[in-house]
């Protein structure tokens, strides 16, 4: 993996934990950067590509969401939750800022995250992938619908409610529905 | 929530998906400040939304991606800042300052511990050897990253040519692998004819690039020849009055086939005509001893 890179004397890729490996990033440790990027990348990328649907700008978003860490390693701090669950929500709102031409966010330095999973292990990160996909295809069409419109398109409320008739509080509640429904299957 | 007619759970998760106006996101953000409980409900939508954007397809990032940030990485590298000192420096600066404050060219006062010494003059070596220690380190960086550079150059070349090696080897192989079934004298000839028709009679295959000087022939059905004597092959040249060219000898195995790969021809001859006669063997014939027993045009 690292040879790739051309990095000599690199440590061998191992379970260490997303605290660790941003400790060494503080440090300026590229490998360690490279081991988060080999974990995570395929998400952010993802994530991005399901918004913007253009591979060139999803991975302009990961090259930023990956350099931002590097730039700044604190702005994510273990309390908030995983990293894993920080950085796909990070992609998603880089995203939509890039979807709307805006520059980032504070808000996204600042995003505190409840997360119990440990998403640095890949098995975990798999299952919870699983489930969660097994869960929203269970919710009603209609929440899936306004839910996915609303996450992964940045449609607002309003837009939604233009879109699909609904009243605006019809929208809200489907919203926050499915988000409920999605907390209790991993609460349970 | 404490206060569910301002700011509800659904205002929180529009406001965790950053939907709601410039207004409305200042008006919660203010509520999040003052409300304990709202924040702590922001950070389990937050989770919430962790979980929902892993339902996403997943994509392999380009191959390059990775490559593209390493590169980002080695360009902004990190300084990493070397403890100080600090504690003595406090513990000196609040000592009393005996000998009055030092200020610098600048005006700004040196730490305290130096003012209870009297500074030592500085001579001009004491000025120019920490510059050249910056001179010198400066030096090693440029050093160094030409050597880097130059590593990934040679190891890109090395690369290019092991795989150019490799495709040449393989090219050999199967050129081997031809000729090997070509000259092999087990392996089975057969010379097909029209079904019901006598035995197939002798006779020879020539290919022939002139401008190349390359000449494979393969004769099958040869009849056995007598002790001392030789087939051999001519080359016609296509020019008036040339010389016949001789173009290799041979003998049949026990099948009466035979082959000619590759022999020493000059380049550039135009053949009219190939032709098969019997000399003597290791004669060294320059001229075919007739009669022809194979001919070909």
């Amino acid at each position: 993996m690292y040879r790739e890179t051309g990095l000599v004397n690199s440590p061998p890729p191992s379970a260490q934990d997303d605290a660790a490996l941003l400790a060494l990033v503080q440090k300026g440790d590229e490998y360690a950067m490279a081991s988060l990027f080999d974990r995570y990348s395929k998400v952010v990328y993802s994530v991005a590509l399901r918004v913007l649907r253009d591979p060139a700008s999803a991975e302009d978003v990961l090259q930023e969401v990956f350099m931002q860490i590097w730039r700044n390693p604190n702005g994510f701090v273990a309390t908030r939750g995983s990293l894993g669950g920080w950085l796909a929500v990070v992609a998603r709102n880089r995203s939509i800022d890039a979807l709307r031409r805006k520059r980032p966010s504070e808000q996204v330095d600042e995003m505190a995250l409840a997360s119990n999973f440990n998403l640095a292990d890949e098995a975990e990160r798999n299952s919870l992938m699983e489930k969660a996909r097994g869960v929203i295809y269970l919710l009603p069409i209609e929440q899936r619908k306004t839910l996915e419109m609303a996450f992964f398109d940045g449609l607002t409320h309003s837009e939604i409610a233009e879109m699909t008739g609904d009243p605006l509080g019809t929208v809200k509640t489907r919203i926050r529905s499915a988000l409920t429904t999605l907390r209790k299957a991993f609460t349970a | 929530m404490s206060d569910q007619r301002r700011i509800s759970s659904e205002d929180l998760a529009l406001f965790a998906m950053q939907l709601l106006s410039k207004e409305e996101t200042a008006e919660v953000s203010a509520y999040l400040e003052q409300s304990e409980e709202a924040r702590r409900e922001l950070a389990e939508i937050q989770g919430d939304l962790a979980i929902y954007a892993h339902t996403v397809d997943l994509h392999s990032p380009p191959a390059q991606a990775r490559e593209r940030l390493m590169k980002q990485l080695a360009r902004e590298k990190k300084a990493v800042p070397i403890d100080r000192p600090v504690e003595a420096e406090r513990r000196a600066s609040e000592a009393p300052v005996r000998s009055g404050s030092i200020f610098t060219e600048s005006g700004a006062r040196v730490p305290g511990y130096l003012t209870e010494e009297i500074a030592p003059k500085r001579g001009a070596a004491s000025k120019v050897l920490p510059w050249i220690g910056w001179a010198v380190a400066a030096g090693l960086a440029v050093t160094t990253g030409n050597l880097y550079h130059q590593r990934e150059v040679l190891r890109n070349a090395v690369t290019t040519q092991t795989s150019r090696l490799d495709h040449l080897t393989a090219d050999a192989a199967a050129a081997r692998q031809v000729l090997d079934t070509i000259t092999d004298s087990s392996a089975m000839r057969v010379t097909l004819t029209p079904a019901g028709q006598t035995a197939p009679v002798p006779q020879g295959r020539a290919t022939y690039v002139a401008s190349k000087g390359t000449l494979i022939f393969l004769a099958s059905n040869l009849g056995p020849l007598q002790p001392a004597k030789t087939y051999e092959l001519w080359l016609i040249p296509a020019a008036e009055g040339a010389e016949p060219i001789p173009a290799g000898t041979f003998r049949p195995d026990e099948h009466g086939n035979a082959s000619v790969i590759m022999p020493p021809l000059p380049k550039g001859v135009e053949a009219k005509a190939f032709g098969v006669t019997v000399e003597d063997e290791g004669g060294g014939a320059t001229k075919p001893t007739l009669p022809i027993i194979l001919v070909g045009e």
